[in-house]
């Protein structure tokens, strides 16, 4: 037991102490976590270039223009107070969050188009209006920055007319869309305005109508009542199975680069004068485990640190924890015992890819089952697969912290079947490490493999 | 004195191949023991059972009094044939690593580690990578992993493959000394001349089956001389009067000097006396038979002369290309 302890512990070291896991799994989580807030940072700081001149109104309803150019000033005076306010704000002081968010109003405010408008007649056609835009030559102030047409039963339709008429808006080239969408604004909210007086409303009474306020979903349980975060229940049982995925596919990746490093570079020999194969794999099969198992400290810690500092920590049970240690183990001795077999029977990485893959495919379909399980968990479906290894601890988690746990009856009857299959991957791979770590040549193929387990 | 190995009937199949063939072998405690033999003869699998890393089809097997090596592993020290090191590890880190599964722990094992470096001149790459070590580095460390543990039985399948002449010299002093400690010691090579300097027992094994065992002397006194090797001072006369003596079958070049074959049922030492009246010589001398002779006379003759004489001495001479020993499971 000392030898095998002494196994697992270089392979721990060995793989841990590496700047490529050191890197993976703390630098690239920190990195992403950094940039979100930069990345929002970047997008606000970029505004859209401010846009000066004229635009056209070709107002066919004849009852929107006045309202536009309110709108435009309005916007302007709006944007001109918001500046003013940021300023002072900004040279108030406050914390940094504050004076950067005022910074960027005053930045956006700054922005605002100034635009003026003037109406032409009525009788201007589609073609007419485009050429207005072709062969507008002047510059700064004075150019065309579009020419709005407005149809004439954009505001007042006739009784049998089902739908209103709208608008068209045609730009000069290379118009930044937040512009267009500022001049969009503009006219939207000029035309809505005009058929609200038409019809004798008004917006707020209109905006009444239409608005329904609900109450945030409330669970009842045994105990009170909770706020039901449904998102989070839906992505609970995802994170759990995700996080004995990752854990597992990691340790046991490094499981099976070792094996095969050892026996490529025909260390192993010199370590089977010492212990036997079966104390090799074993330490090995631990030494990963350990691997896997901080993989999901960090990440499972992470997120956990997450959903305590948000108030969320009652989601999470003592027994769901619990269990996923318990089922990444599990999970985790059938995949990796499997993936060590395959590294004692190749030459070199590549020719493990082929044999791993049937391997890594029992690791990716709980994927395909996430969403039937997380809906429905007590489906004929989700109970069926609590029973099958190796893909059951993956399938259990997924039950087990959703919103409808399963009986007790059927999570034991999964940590047994779980144990029975992961004993019954270790039995196999124990025969074909045996035989495999000092075979040399023709990587074997399933036939080779099964002769191996006879043999052995 | 009791047995360092006994074995019975040993045999190992793969598939259709035997690779062991019924070997009965007894190897005294403290003898310098030599496993010599062709490429595939069967050297590393017999090894590789007295190891218990392969496990025989039949016969009986006991290793230091115990049925397998396994009951004894922290007793022997192993250099295999296909041997590497971590090649990111850091050589003394390595040497305690192999040190620790080997049983040797804490103060003792760091002394020893850095005794043996010192001893074999690596103590200023203790702190590199395994990696940054040149091939005869890396093989002077292997062995030092192999006897850390100061083991009674040692084996080395072919310790001196890929190494420089001066490598060399240190390991077959580094086997005289720990064989003069009282260790049993058990090494494996197809190069005769390794064996022939350095063993005082031979064990001669040929497509599985054990064709000879014996002491040096014993051997050399079983296959007589037959050629003596002469240097004449007038080449031309002298070689025509050599082989117009009626005891000598043939006359060839070899070397420096020339080698006369002698009838078998002649005395070689009589020969040589006519020889010398005969030819007048600088030099001449009864050659004595080496292994690589008694070798390839028993293979030749088992195998009906099919097998290539020239071939087969380059080969026991490590001049052959080295195959890559390959045990395939019989697909």
């Amino acid at each position: 037991m000392k030898r095998i302890l002494r196994v697992a512990t270089r392979e721990y070291a060995s793989t841990v102490l590496t700047k490529g896991f050191i890197i993976g799994a703390f630098v690239v989580p920190a990195i992403v976590t950094a940039a979100i807030p930069l990345i929002v940072i970047l997008t606000n700081q970029a505004v859209a270039p401010q846009v000066k001149g004229r635009i056209a109104l070709i107002d066919r309803s004849q009852m929107v223009a006045v309202e536009v150019g309110k709108r435009l000033d309005l916007e302007r005076a709006e944007a001109n107070k918001k500046t003013i306010e940021a300023e002072t704000a900004a040279e108030a002081g406050g914390d940094f969050f504050e004076r950067m968010k005022q910074k960027q109003l005053q930045r956006v405010a700054a922005s605002t188009a100034i635009l003026t408008l003037e109406t032409i007649d009525q009788a201007t056609t589609d073609d007419e209006a485009k050429d207005l835009i072709r062969n507008d030559d002047s510059s700064g102030d004075d150019s065309l920055v579009a020419v709005i047409e407005v149809d004439a039963d954009a505001v007042a339709k006739p009784q049998d007319q089902e739908q209103f008429g709208g608008y068209s808006i045609y730009v000069k080239p290379g118009l930044d869309d937040r512009n267009i969408s500022f001049i969009r604004d503009a006219i939207r909210g000029s035309i809505k305005t005009a058929r609200y007086a038409e019809n004798g409303v008004t917006a707020s009474e209109i905006e009444a109508l239409v608005t329904v306020i609900g109450q945030d979903t409330q669970e009842v349980t045994a105990t009170g009542e909770r706020e039901g975060t449904e998102v989070l229940r839906l992505m609970l049982p995802f994170a759990f199975m995700l996080l004995i995925m990752i854990s597992v596919m990691i340790g046991g990746q490094y499981l099976l680069t070792t094996t095969v490093e050892e026996k490529s570079s025909r260390v192993v020999e010199i370590l089977l004068s010492a212990i036997s194969p079966m104390q090799l794999m074993s330490g090995k099969i631990l030494g990963q485990m350990g691997v896997g198992f901080t993989i999901m400290l960090i990440y499972g810690g992470l997120s956990g640190g997450a959903l305590l500092v948000f108030g969320l920590g009652d989601v999470l049970s003592v027994q769901s924890v619990v269990l996923l240690v318990v089922y990444f183990v599990l999970a985790y001795s059938m995949i990796a015992s499997l993936l060590a077999a395959v590294g004692s029977a190749v030459n070199d990485l590549r020719e493990a890819q082929a044999l791993q893959t049937p391997v890594m495919m029992f690791t990716m379909l709980p994927y395909l089952f996430w969403m039937p399980i997380s809906r429905d968990p007590n489906s004929t479906l989700a109970v069926v697969l609590s029973f099958i290894p190796p893909i059951n601890p993956f399938v259990m988690i997924m039950r087990v912290t959703s919103t409808a746990p399963p009986p007790m009856w059927q999570i034991v009857g999964s940590l047994v079947t779980a144990t029975l299959g992961a004993w019954f991957c270790l039995w196999i791979a124990a025969k074909v490490f045996r035989v495999g770590l000092l075979m040399f040549g023709k990587p074997p193929n399933l036939a080779t493999l099964i002769k191996w387990i006879r043999m052995a | 004195m009791s047995d360092a190995i006994v074995m019975e009937q040993l045999t190992k199949r793969f598939g259709a191949k035997t690779a062991v063939d019924a070997m009965d072998l007894t190897l005294p405690t403290g003898a310098l023991y030599g496993f010599i033999g062709p490429n595939g003869a069967g050297k590393t699998t017999t090894i590789r059972m007295i190891m218990s890393i392969l496990f025989p089809d039949a016969g009986r097997l006991s290793v230091l009094g115990k049925a397998s090596a396994t009951e004894s592993k922290d007793r022997i020290g192993y250099l295999p044939e296909e041997r590497g090191v971590y090649r990111k590890m850091k050589v003394s880190a390595f040497l305690r690593h192999m040190g620790t599964l080997k049983g040797v722990t804490g103060q003792t094992l760091k002394t020893r580690v850095d005794d043996w470096l010192e001893r074999v001149e690596l103590a200023s790459v203790a702190k590199k990578k395994c990696e940054e070590l040149s091939k005869g580095m890396q093989q002077k460390v292997q062995f030092i992993a192999s006897v850390l543990h100061e083991p009674e039985l040692i084996i080395l399948d072919e310790p001196f493959s890929g190494l420089d002449p001066v490598s060399t010299r240190l390991l077959r002093s580094l086997i005289t000394e720990q064989h003069a400690q009282g260790r049993t010691i058990i090494f494996s090579t197809h190069v005769m001349a390794h064996a022939e300097e350095l063993c005082d027992r031979i064990v001669m094994i040929n497509q599985g089956k054990k064709v000879l065992d014996g002491t040096m002397d014993e051997i050399r006194a079983q296959y007589t001389a037959r050629s003596i090797l002469f240097n004449p001072l007038d080449e031309a006369s002298g070689l025509d009067a050599a082989r117009a003596l009626p005891e000598i079958e043939s006359v060839e070049p070899r070397d420096a000097t020339f080698e006369a074959t002698v009838h078998p049922d002649t005395d070689p030492q009589q020969v040589m006396l006519k020889l010398l009246t005969a030819v007048p010589s600088r030099t001449i001398a009864v050659r004595r038979p080496t292994l690589e002779d008694v070798f390839v006379e028993i293979v030749t003759t088992n195998s009906g002369g099919v097998k290539d004489e020239s071939a087969l001495r380059a080969e026991l001479r490590g001049e052959g290309q080295r195959e890559e020993i390959t045990e395939e499971a019989g697909s």
